[in-house]
């Protein structure tokens, strides 16, 4: 599904991924830990395309596709998916409109054919149902005046709609208390049907309660440092970032 | 002096009617005001080159023609072209107590009312409002009784359709304790010359729901303000709209002159290349405990030009005023000119005001976001766009207005290329 080789990137000429190699295959989640500043968001960012981060060296490939080569949008049309750690505010354009739009351009894309007002509002209206937000914000502009456990339900329900191939989930546990952490865990692992691969960006342990993952990775210094299985999710949560050495001992103190 | 206004002082100076002895001050102010120039500050960025040396032209026959048709609008409909009603106002079949009629058709007590109304509620006296003052031949009288919920919109409707000069008026009251919705509109892309105002005298605990959409475009030149008089505890929730054409300029000027009023206002502006759209706001808040909340933005296109002058007056006596104006404005292409200037002026020490003013282009993380949802780029532009003047569209309280609206800016936006 995707694999990524030798992967460097920097942000305003300051180098924050320094080597980075990962390989994904279909149907697998992989959770990528690690201490602030290792450069977690700036996978994501990286991946998705963002403007300002410079990939200087290294090949991403999805599905045997050159993802580097794409723009923003057509890595989303090929079936990458980022939820944001953070999701914007666009007053003025409503939930509806947006993903309404979103859906058919990707649909488009991949040759099938485009739902009817009708269709896409049955499926939208199941997605908030799943991930528990009330209708009326699907009238509501994107992500105004929501919450951050309601945007980041919102975040999922796009995920749900668009069925990415790939989806990087950057820190959507942040700020969420235990309910709304089960309903985005609930709304990733109705996704997981042994095709569709995950990304799972967190800082803590408790996400991985929800979301099995079948790797762990510890991102540091721009690179993966160490990777294995669940076990070192609760390794991490039990000594925290020690065994990288003093000094993200400290930087996470 | 310009070629045009001489011309228009000439045949203002002959029309008698009952409004002779109020149009015969306002000659004698305009006579005096000349011509604007470039340094004169209401004027600065707006030029008139394209009036100046015009020649008066009058409307020898205006053909027959329907206001633009909105699907569920349920109104009382009025109609000028090319600066003549061509509607009879005897068959609007009024509820009891609402006047709505031709000045021409006025009884005394009628024609009185309108006298002593006539040019109190429009405070500012540029050129082109004394113009009116003086040449507005046809105009119309709406009176609403004290205490009368009137159920269906008024809405008067300005055409041009060939090149004349035209020069239309609305003197409305709206009693005590009654509500209104009224609608002014004009549209029309004819080299032309018009000017278009409207006064209104809001009573006490009176409610005026008001519309004006200045949609003319191309050749016309339109000149035109909306004025309103804020009685105890009142309110009023209006919204602009504006198009550019050759010269487009708008006032709207609140005054404040009971307690307690409260006046909303929403503008919009649309700009396509080349176009020009100067809008004039103006809230003076004379008595205490009034609340404003002016919230305009604009878009523009390549090689056009917007205006944007919005100001609060506290005088000193508008003790515990509320008072926001914000203007905000996105450029698409680096050959669009914005000029905005808001201005609070405030006398009294107990207020609470603010005001801003924004020039932006597109806010890149938004961009980001929709991108990454896999809309094309040329799409997200035109939802961000839109969406930020949709976000005041969607205020509207008249649905069908709303709706009839919205497509047609759409539409506007859709020609209109991002840079």
């Amino acid at each position: 599904m995707l694999k990524i080789k030798n992967l460097h990137a920097s942000v305003e000429d300051k180098a924050i991924i320094k080597g980075l190699d990962l390989e994904i295959n279909p149907g697998e989640v992989h959770a990528i830990m690690g201490p602030n500043g290792a450069g977690k968001s700036t996978l994501g960012y990286v991946l998705s395309g963002r403007d300002g981060y410079e990939v200087s060296e290294g090949q991403v490939e999805l599905e045997g596709n050159d993802l580097l080569d794409m723009e923003v949008e057509e890595r989303a049309q090929a079936g990458l998916f980022l939820a944001f750690q953070y999701p914007v505010e666009i007053p003025g354009v409503s939930n509806m409109e947006f993903m309404k739009e979103s859906v058919n351009a990707i649909r488009e894309q991949q040759g099938e054919e485009l739902l009817t007002a009708a269709d896409f509002l049955k499926k939208a209206k199941a997605a908030c149902k799943q991930v528990q937000l009330p209708l009326d914000f699907l009238k509501r502009g994107v992500n105004e005046g929501f919450s951050g456990g309601e945007k980041k339900r919102n975040e999922i329900m796009q995920m749900i709609l668009l069925e990415p191939k790939l989806a990087i989930l950057d820190e959507s546990d942040s700020g969420l208390d235990v309910d709304a952490l089960q309903v985005v865990a609930d709304g990733v692992n109705s996704q997981r049907d042994g095709k569709r691969s995950f990304i799972v960006v967190t800082h803590y342990q408790r996400l991985l309660d929800y979301i099995k993952p079948d790797f762990v990775h510890i991102l540091a210094d721009g690179k993966i440092v160490k990777s294995g299985d669940a076990s070192l999710a609760m390794e991490v949560e039990k000594s925290g970032y020690s065994f990288l050495g003093k000094k993200y001992e400290e930087a996470e103190a | 002096m310009s070629q045009w206004l001489t011309e228009v002082i000439e045949s203002a100076s002959a029309t008698s009617d009952f409004l002779a002895p109020v149009r015969k001050k306002a000659l004698s102010s305009l006579e005096q005001a000349g011509w604007p120039g470039r340094r004169n500050e209401a004027w600065r960025f707006t030029p008139l080159t394209s009036v100046e040396k015009r020649t008066v032209k009058a409307a020898a026959e205006v053909p027959a023609q329907d206001a633009p048709a909105i699907d569920g609008l349920s109104a009382y409909e009025l109609i000028f072209v090319d600066g003549q009603l061509t509607s009879d106002t005897a068959q609007l079949d009024l509820p009891a107590g609402v006047t709505v009629a031709a000045f021409d058709k006025l009884d005394a007590t009628q024609q009185d009312a309108v006298s002593s109304l006539y040019g109190q509620v429009k405070p500012q006296r540029h050129v082109f409002g004394l113009v009116n003052d003086v040449a507005s031949a046809q105009g119309i009288f709406i009176d609403i009784a004290p205490g009368i919920k009137l159920d269906k919109v008024i809405r008067v409707t300005n055409l041009v359709t060939q090149d004349v000069d035209a020069h239309t008026r609305v003197v409305a009251r709206i009693g005590e304790g009654a509500s209104a919705r009224i609608f002014e509109h004009a549209e029309g892309q004819a080299s032309s010359m018009s000017t278009a105002f409207a006064e209104y005298a809001i009573g006490d605990n009176a409610h005026l729901e008001h519309y004006r959409f200045a949609m003319m475009t191309g050749a016309a030149k339109q000149v035109g303000g909306s004025h309103f008089k804020l009685g105890n505890a009142s309110t009023l929730n209006s919204t602009v709209v504006g198009y550019g054409s050759e010269l487009s300029r708008l006032d709207v000027d609140i005054i404040h002159a009971g307690e307690y009023a409260d006046a909303k206002m929403n503008a919009v502006y649309l700009l396509a290349e080349g176009e020009l759209f100067d809008l004039h706001s103006n809230i003076e808040h004379t008595m205490p405990n009034g609340t404003t909340e002016e919230n305009a933005r604009g878009i523009v296109g390549d090689r056009a030009r917007a205006v944007f002058n919005g100001r609060i007056h506290i005088h000193r006596d508008a003790q515990k005023t509320l008072a926001e104006l914000n203007n905000r404005n996105l450029l698409l292409s680096r050959r669009g000119l914005i000029n905005t200037k808001p201005e609070l002026e405030i006398y009294a020490d107990d207020v609470k005001c603010a005001h801003g003013a924004t020039v932006a282009e597109i806010d890149d993380e938004a961009l980001f976001y929709l991108l990454t949802r896999g809309i094309p780029r040329s799409k997200a532009l035109v939802m961000l766009n839109f969406g930020f003047i949709q976000e005041l569209v969607n205020q509207i309280p008249e649905t069908s207005i709303r709706d009839w609206l919205l497509p047609k800016l759409s539409e506007r936006f859709a020609t209109m290329e991002v840079k």
